[in-house]
């Protein structure tokens, strides 16, 4: 398609002469594209806000044991005679945990690999007893992933031999305050005193139910001998399903699993929010579109004897067509550009009417993907309406106009 | 090759269900630097011939010859680019681009079929408004002029791709005698001075006596034909 220089300076009079249709159309898709912008940057930071939180706090990749489901509570004391006992193998746990951290401190996206000890046990306080984590864990390690030091409510986040950090949810249920003392019992019967160092709240009611303590101390008091499992952080957490993928197949004696595989549910509901903004969006192109095409319609009919005297004077179909192709792509072309600064207008102003003290409340993702993929589409679409009257006028018979005057 | 226009057995019809014949084997053949005039009552198919001639419709049968080329051969795209290049059209309605400035509408032909008009075009096409005295129009808007002004424009814009061939169809006939007369005499000047060849329909006898022939023409067929 080669354009003439006349044809753009047909269509731009043609705009500039219909000043108010021109204007409406633009406006129309400046809002549209506006919208888009708005949204998607809303959306993306939203989610990314809510994965943020949901994994923020937690191991993006767990490597455990293929039979890492620590023992069932109530099966405990005495009753389990010696040859019952599950043996400790490679099976249960990770005997040779040393040699995972050394290869997974080599490799360049995980941010840090810490080893864990985890169990069930009670709090027992006078006759009654709550359920607990036991959670046995290393600094600094740990404190990447589960960030006690941010996450700490009262007391000190370092726990050491017999001194524990206690979660939110198990400190109310049982009363217990920084400084107490309570007995804390395993799963098999045994238990010790403890007294609490410090309480945490790490956002999950499953988290806010643990007793962390000192790696070492985890081990003797919960009869272990390697460790329960190696959490991991990453650099991107979207990424972390292919690296959990690969150390699948480099590392075979371990289960190994993403936060992706953990939250499926999670993840599908933001697919569903995917899905809906993309239908909002094809709504709002459709709308773009089918105003545009209306719009260019009418400008063909109103301008059918200039069109007519232009092709007696030698203006060719596809010349005419590309006239209306001009006006679209155009009007899109400008709708998209206010549109794009509308939005991010919109955007700034929505993280100034949200700011809290600490900053805004939520971050909108404001990518160029972002604003480039609406402003792309709507002068697509623009163009594509632009057809419908373009073909009008490719089809225009000269000799309508001069035989009727 | 001494003819400009040939016309070779041209027959047209017009209506779909209730069928009607316009133009009944048409022969007829104009020399070169003739002003030829097509006389006849309204309805009698002089305006077809000669937009027939201008490529502007098409014959059921028959082949029209311009300067020595079969242009009923021609496809659309070659008809308009033909049209463009050969032809120049002077209308009863002045048929100016309303969102142009007089000296922009009488630049059109060139742009749509060159680009952008060089200098030297510019100049021709200022010549030509001096030449018919709308010089200072250049800038006006065809709203701003009057029914005469406007039809001179249109006579500049017909010129100013030099064509071999000027077809006008009534030029006068929404123009008031005094301003008709004026037309008229500019015209006949002008396409003396430009030696290009001007075939013109009017139902107007005085004005057709100005012409070098009169073609007479009644229900689609040549009834008389000076030479």
């Amino acid at each position: 398609m080669r354009f003439n220089s006349y044809e753009f300076m047909i269509a731009g009079r043609f705009l500039v002469n219909g000043r108010s249709q021109t204007v409406l159309i633009i406006l129309g898709i400046a809002i549209g594209v506006a919208v888009q912008v708005f949204l998607i940057s809303l959306m993306d930071g939203l989610q990314r806000n809510l994965i943020q939180r949901t994994i923020g706090s937690s191991p993006h990749i767990t490597i455990a044991p293929p039979l890492s489901s620590p023992l069932p509570l109530g099966i405990g004391g005495n009753a389990i005679d010696d040859y019952q006992r599950p043996l400790k193998t490679e099976e249960n746990e990770i005997l040779s945990w040393q040699r995972y951290g050394d290869y997974l401190g080599s490799i360049e996206e995980i941010t840090v690999a810490a080893p864990m000890i985890n169990g069930n046990g009670y709090i027992e306080k006078g006759r009654s007893s709550f359920p607990v984590l036991i959670k046995g864990i290393t600094l600094p390690e740990a404190d990447m992933i589960y960030k006690f030091n941010k996450n700490i409510i009262s007391g000190d986040p370092r726990p050491g031999a017999n001194n524990v950090l206690v979660g939110a949810a198990s400190s109310e249920k049982s009363g217990l305050k920084v400084g107490d003392t309570f007995y804390l019992r395993n799963q098999k019967g045994a238990g010790d005193y403890f007294s609490i160092k410090g309480i945490f709240d790490l956002g999950s009611s499953a988290a806010n139910n643990m007793v962390v303590m000192s790696l070492d101390r985890a081990r003797n008091f919960l009869d272990i001998t390697g460790i329960s499992s190696i959490d991991i952080q990453v650099h991107d957490v979207f990424a972390a399903d292919v690296l959990a993928e690969n150390l699948r197949r480099s590392l075979s004696q371990v289960k190994v699993e993403s936060w992706q595989e953990r939250n499926e549910e999670l993840l599908s509901g933001l697919k569903a929010q995917d899905t809906s903004s993309a239908m909002i969006q094809f709504f709002v192109l459709l709308s773009i579109t089918l105003g545009i095409a209306s719009v260019l319609a009418i400008i063909a009919i109103q301008k059918s004897r200039q069109l007519g005297i232009l092709k007696a004077m030698g203006t060719n179909d596809k010349s005419a067509a590309r006239i209306f192709i001009i006006q679209g792509f155009s009007m899109g072309f400008v709708g998209a550009l206010i549109g794009i600064l509308l939005g991010l207008g919109m955007a700034g102003l929505f993280m100034f009417g949200t700011e809290t003290s600490g900053g805004p409340a939520y971050e909108l993702k404001i990518t160029l993907t972002n604003i480039l993929l609406p402003a792309v589409l709507a002068v697509l679409s623009a163009s594509v309406a632009a057809l419908v009257p373009a073909r009008r006028a490719a089809g225009l018979n000269p000799m309508e106009v001069i035989r009727n005057g | 090759m001494d003819d400009i226009i040939i016309v070779d057995k041209i027959n047209k019809f017009y209506g779909n269900e209730l069928v009607f014949q316009v133009l009944f084997d048409i022969n007829l053949s104009i020399k070169r630097g003739q002003f030829t005039a097509f006389i006849g009552p309204s309805g009698s198919g002089k305006s077809t011939l000669l937009n027939i001639i201008g490529l502007l419709e098409s014959p059921a049968s028959g082949n029209i010859f311009l300067d020595g080329q079969d242009v009923s051969r021609l496809n659309k795209d070659e008809q308009a680019s033909y049209r463009n290049e050969k032809i120049g059209f002077i209308f009863q309605f002045h048929y100016l681009l309303p969102e142009f400035t007089a000296l922009e509408n009488i630049l059109m032909p060139y742009w749509i079929g060159k680009g952008r008009p060089p200098g030297k075009v510019v100049d021709r096409a200022l010549h030509l408004m001096k030449r018919i005295g709308i010089k200072q129009f250049g800038g006006k808007y065809p709203n701003q002029l009057s029914g005469g002004q406007q039809q001179r424009v249109a006579i500049a814009r017909s010129l100013v791709n030099m064509p071999k061939i000027i077809l006008a169809d009534e030029p006068t006939g929404n123009l008031d005698s005094k301003t008709s007369n004026t037309v008229m005499e500019l015209l006949k000047e002008i396409i003396g001075e430009n030696k290009t060849n001007l075939v013109m329909v009017t139902h107007d006898r005085d004005i057709a006596a100005g012409a070098d022939r009169v073609i007479e023409i009644v229900d689609g067929r040549i009834k008389s034909s000076t030479t």
